[in-house]
């Protein structure tokens, strides 16, 4: 697939079609849609801008190349007076009072925002079932689940009713979505991308991210959105990556984890067609290595464990007494418990629950702490590897996307589901989902900071595959 | 405290599911236990934070603000009663 953001702005510079004729095709599409993607439409705010881009081509001026092209946006992300949901009962009527910096920057290249997408309720999921607008379903097969939390995300952008579209990442919201509806989904080194106006779930593996239908249009939109930002003082300066550097592939060493490969929990046709990926490589010269990793139930423990204690402190905030759904009761303290017990999804609560357990006197050290320690484990493991390879290759998920309503009865079964992509994020790692390789894709990953690494070897792949 | 004070949310109960992950977790034998000196990864240069400056809202996100506010009268923002009776 080329580039469907160079194809809309050749066809808007030629006249082929009006910037005004586009979004309401694809405003229609939305609203017309099946897949429950859409939380809410931003029609007016949408015509109004594919107007001015309109009177702007008239006129014989000059456009950007992201000027006049339709995008979505997770709903999690605020921009101004637009309803910033969260998926979540509390949030129903929340409209957001500033915008974004990544949005913001997208606005500033002229690109259009269409629509707040669906997703699992403040990110807790990785089906899109943990929401008040309705399951998102699979744009390949609506009877099973889009995945998540970025669900709402992915199926716009491999239907074709965005031309792009920006999620969130925090244990593999971005890139096991992607790889269930067949599509990119880049997750970039942690910082990259200011987080501010993105609602925090777990604030140190929370990134910013676009899928795409093709590697160019994620190197395009990551350009624009990424740098560093004052308002968040965790963003890192970076530079820009251009089509040429991304062209030819320099990597000689590729490694993959033994143990995501020979685990009991993987779909055997996944395993089969990984190892046939791996072969491939071999054939084009390229230097395969197995590498140890920590055992899948560690991983997915440890990011739980600092994810939940992350969550319960960030939506600590959400007590109804400035904003959101508050349910009026006896006394304050009754009223924070109220407000919390009714508007909060029940994937919601046990994390939040779970949150404030391992934070608890008598337990902080016992698991909490002893999270931290693992994580930097498990980073130094990550710097080891990437002075013996140069990318990192796995598979997306150890299985295919389950049947709507199978996560939401097995909790832990939807935590083990992710087993594959919460390791990168607990090492901040640049990592994209590509469409090929197994069924539910690939995820390549790089040393900190390398990103433009995992697009190059993204191109490769593409051509080898 | 038990969970649902700290949670303030009522009759919440610890997740069997939630719980099977921290056995996991108190099981495993980290080869360092030393956080203290380890954990950095996240840290900020104090030479590298912001300027201290207090940024006013513009109109349209004072208005925004007031609007998300859960409950009005006669003109006046209402809190929840925090006085007990």
């Amino acid at each position: 697939m080329d580039s469907q953001i160079k194809k809309i702005h050749q066809q808007l510079v030629s006249k082929q079609i009006t910037c005004t004729a586009l979004v309401q095709e694809k405003l229609d599409l939305l609203k017309q849609n099946t897949y429950n993607s859409v939380n809410s439409l931003l029609d007016t705010l949408a015509l109004d801008l594919a107007a001015k881009v309109d009177a702007k081509i008239e006129k014989g001026e000059a456009i950007g190349l992201l000027e006049g092209i339709p995008f979505g946006i997770k709903d999690v992300y605020m921009l101004q007076g637009t309803y910033t949901t969260a998926s979540s009962e509390l949030l129903r009527n929340y409209k957001s009072p500033y915008t974004a910096t990544a949005i913001q920057k997208l606005l500033d290249a002229g690109a259009i925002p269409l629509v707040k997408e669906n997703c699992d309720s403040f990110g807790h999921g990785s089906s899109s079932e943990n929401t008040i607008f309705g399951a998102v379903k699979n744009a390949i097969d609506p009877s099973l689940v889009a995945g998540g939390s970025s669900g709402g995300s992915a199926v716009n952008v491999a239907k074709e009713y965005t031309a792009f579209s920006i999620g969130g990442d925090t244990g593999g919201s971005i890139r096991q979505p992607a790889g269930y509806n067949h599509i990119y989904g880049f997750k970039p080194t942690y910082g990259r991308i200011s987080r501010f106006g993105l609602m925090a779930y777990a604030s140190s593996s929370d990134c910013v991210g676009p899928l795409a239908k093709s590697i160019e249009d994620i190197r395009i939109v990551l350009n624009v959105m990424s740098g560093k930002d004052p308002k968040d003082q965790t963003s890192i300066p970076s530079t820009e990556i251009s089509e040429v550097a991304i062209a030819t592939s320099a990597i000689k060493t590729v490694g993959y984890f033994k143990n995501f490969i020979e685990s009991d929990a993987i779909d055997g046709q996944i395993k089969g067609d990984f190892l046939a990926t791996i072969e491939k490589l071999k054939a084009k010269g390229i230097k395969v290595k197995e590498l140890d990793f920590f055992k899948s139930d560690i991983l997915v423990s440890t990011y739980y464990t600092l994810a939940m204690a992350e969550t319960a402190s960030n939506l600590s905030r959400l007590d109804g007494t400035n904003y959101g759904n508050r349910i009026e009761a006896e006394n304050l303290i009754e009223t924070y418990a109220v407000t919390r017990s009714e508007n909060f999804s029940e994937e919601t609560k046990r994390r939040i629950v779970g949150g404030n357990q391992v934070l608890s006197q008598g337990f902080s050290d016992e698991i909490y702490l002893k999270g931290l320690a693992l994580r930097d484990q498990i980073s130094e493991n990550f710097s080891k590897d990437f002075q013996e390879v140069d990318i990192i290759l796995s598979p997306v998920t150890p299985n295919t996307p389950p049947k709507i309503g199978d996560s939401l009865k097995d909790p832990l079964a939807m935590y083990l589901s992710d087993a594959y992509t919460v390791g990168f994020s607990l090492g901040q790692l640049p990592t994209l989902t590509v469409p090929h390789g197994t069924s539910t894709g690939l995820q390549i990953t790089a040393a900190k900071n390398n990103d433009e690494l995992v697009l190059q070897f993204a191109n490769f792949l593409k051509d080898t595959l | 405290m038990t969970v649902d004070i700290l949670s303030s949310i009522k009759g919440a109960q610890p997740s069997e599911s939630v719980n099977q992950l921290f056995e996991v977790i108190k099981n495993a034998i980290p080869s360092n236990n030393n956080t203290v000196n380890n954990v950095h990864h996240n840290c900020l240069s104090v030479s590298d934070l912001r300027e201290d400056v207090v940024i006013a809202s513009s109109a349209i996100e004072k208005q925004l603000i007031i609007e998300n506010f859960p409950s009005k009268k006669n003109g006046f923002l209402v809190v929840a009663k925090v006085i007990e009776g």
